[in-house]
């Protein structure tokens, strides 16, 4: 296992299976082990991220109508010794976890080669990818991710309605041909307007191809998706509530065998403020370790030009990634942090705040202008609408 | 380390399992939130087991 001291205790990865672990600091004394400096003054010290989301192209043919960076076929692509000193900065900070992603990271042909770097330095590597052009010899080259996840966000015109062509065989194919390989393999289902009514039959398509799960993403309005259209494609009010129990329904079709697991991102953590249930009980959620938006906090991106950002989707601090020890020093991350720590109302005030956070900020700046509320919680829109009342 | 510790399951604060390959924003499983209270209890029961048999490494450059 390695261990990562906190203020609270420790972060813990474990190495016999996929799992991270937040241990109190009695269960860190059980290890053998003494916090030391993160001990002592914990109350100032931001902790570092736990898993980094790093560009490592922005060169992508495919074209995808919502594609958050803008990535283009002539996108640039930075040289495997920047990417290098990137993941050294990586193990200095004590990241356990790196997703490489693009643009359409399967355009390099030094992926195994910076696996190999991730794992030398004790960070797990896993990898998104649209799963167009996969050929057996670029699957070859995967081999030593820990996952590998292929946008997939339903079969044929539910595919073509979220990314605006059907290239749904191709990201079928690449599923396959993953698990075929033996690779641990997923599924990216971005949730929109048009694609979450078939999101079961979408998992379930998933799942017969070989996935051992699907990560449903929210729609944001990054990149291309940053336009006016994004308000005709976001998930409506309705779908938006209906997110629990859609989840309680997939936990007892897709994934009652055991075999599949659903997880949700961040940004649709807010949703969940509209069931009851899970709306009473936030230790549940916390004790999964549910992230929330976790931007700047356990979560850091960076950018194809070697800067830090927030998450994938927000805009870059001044912070060079190679510098990524002095976090805690950058203004823009700080903001970020700031708002985590003391949320306006409606926030304030509720259950999920914890593990929520706020909703995402990506979405806030673009639909209101402003670093606050998530406009789409629904406990953030009645809130509006009693104040209206 | 071949003592067993003496780890207890109130100890752990939070258990994320699986890996996670979105490159884009941070996923959390989420259907153990709704399995039965004796899959949980394994999942929790192996973290458990594993964290009083694995060789311990400390991560980063400034706590080791």
């Amino acid at each position: 296992m390695i261990v990562r001291y906190e203020p609270w205790g420790a972060w813990v990865k474990l190495e016999t299976q996929a799992a991270i672990v937040a241990l109190d600091r009695d269960g860190v004394r059980a290890l053998g082990l003494d916090g030391g400096r993160a001990w002592d003054g914990a109350a100032t010290r931001e902790s570092a991220p736990i898993e980094v989301h790093m560009a490592v192209t922005a060169r992508c043919g495919a074209g995808c109508e919502g594609c958050y960076i803008d990535a283009r076929p002539d996108g640039v692509e930075p040289p495997r010794e920047a990417l290098e000193r990137e993941l050294d900065a990586l193990a200095d900070a004590g990241v356990f976890t790196v997703a490489f992603g693009g643009g359409e990271p399967t355009t390099r042909d030094d992926l195994d080669v910076l696996a190999e770097a991730a794992m030398a330095r004790g960070i797990t590597p896993v990898l998104t990818t649209s799963g167009l052009g996969l050929t057996d010899a670029r699957v070859e080259k995967l081999r030593r991710f820990a996952q590998v996840n292929v946008s997939y966000d339903g079969p044929g015109e539910t595919y073509a309605m979220v990314r605006g062509f059907d290239a749904s065989a191709a990201a079928e194919r690449a599923i396959e041909r993953l698990a075929a390989a033996g690779i641990r393999v997923g599924a990216n289902v971005v949730l929109t307007r048009a694609s979450f009514p078939r999101v079961d039959e979408t998992l379930a398509r998933a799942k017969s191809l070989g996935a051992c799960e699907a990560q449903l993403l929210r729609y944001k309005p990054a990149g291309r998706a940053a336009s006016i259209e994004y308000l005709a494609r976001r998930l409506s009010s309705e779908q938006a509530r209906s997110l629990g129990p859609t989840l309680r329904r997939l936990a007892a079709t897709v994934c009652a065998a055991g075999d599949f697991h659903v997880r949700i991102d961040c940004a649709l953590v807010p949703f969940l403020s509209a069931d009851e249930t899970i709306a009473k009980d936030p230790d549940a959620l916390a004790r999964w370790g549910v992230f929330g938006c976790e931007a700047a906090g356990a979560l850091a991106a960076f950018t194809v030009d070697g800067r830090v950002a927030p998450c994938s989707f927000a805009r870059s601090s001044g912070l060079s990634a190679t510098s990524l020890a002095s976090h805690a020093g950058d203004p823009e991350l700080a903001r970020w942090r700031a708002h985590v720590a003391a949320p306006p109302e409606p926030c304030a005030s509720c259950s999920l705040r914890t593990v929520c956070k706020g909703g995402c900020k990506v979405v806030a700046s673009f639909v209101k202008g402003v670093h606050g509320p998530d406009p789409e919680c629904p406990r953030v829109v009645d809130a509006a609408g009693e104040r209206a009342a | 380390m071949s003592e067993e510790r003496d780890i207890q399951e109130e100890q752990l604060r939070a258990v994320r399992t699986g890996h996670g390959a979105n490159c884009s924003s941070i996923g959390s499983v989420i259907n153990t939130l709704f399995a039965t209270a004796t899959v949980g209890a394994a999942v929790f029961a192996a973290v458990v087991a594993a964290l009083k048999r694995e060789q311990v490494k400390v991560a980063g450059k400034d706590q080791a």
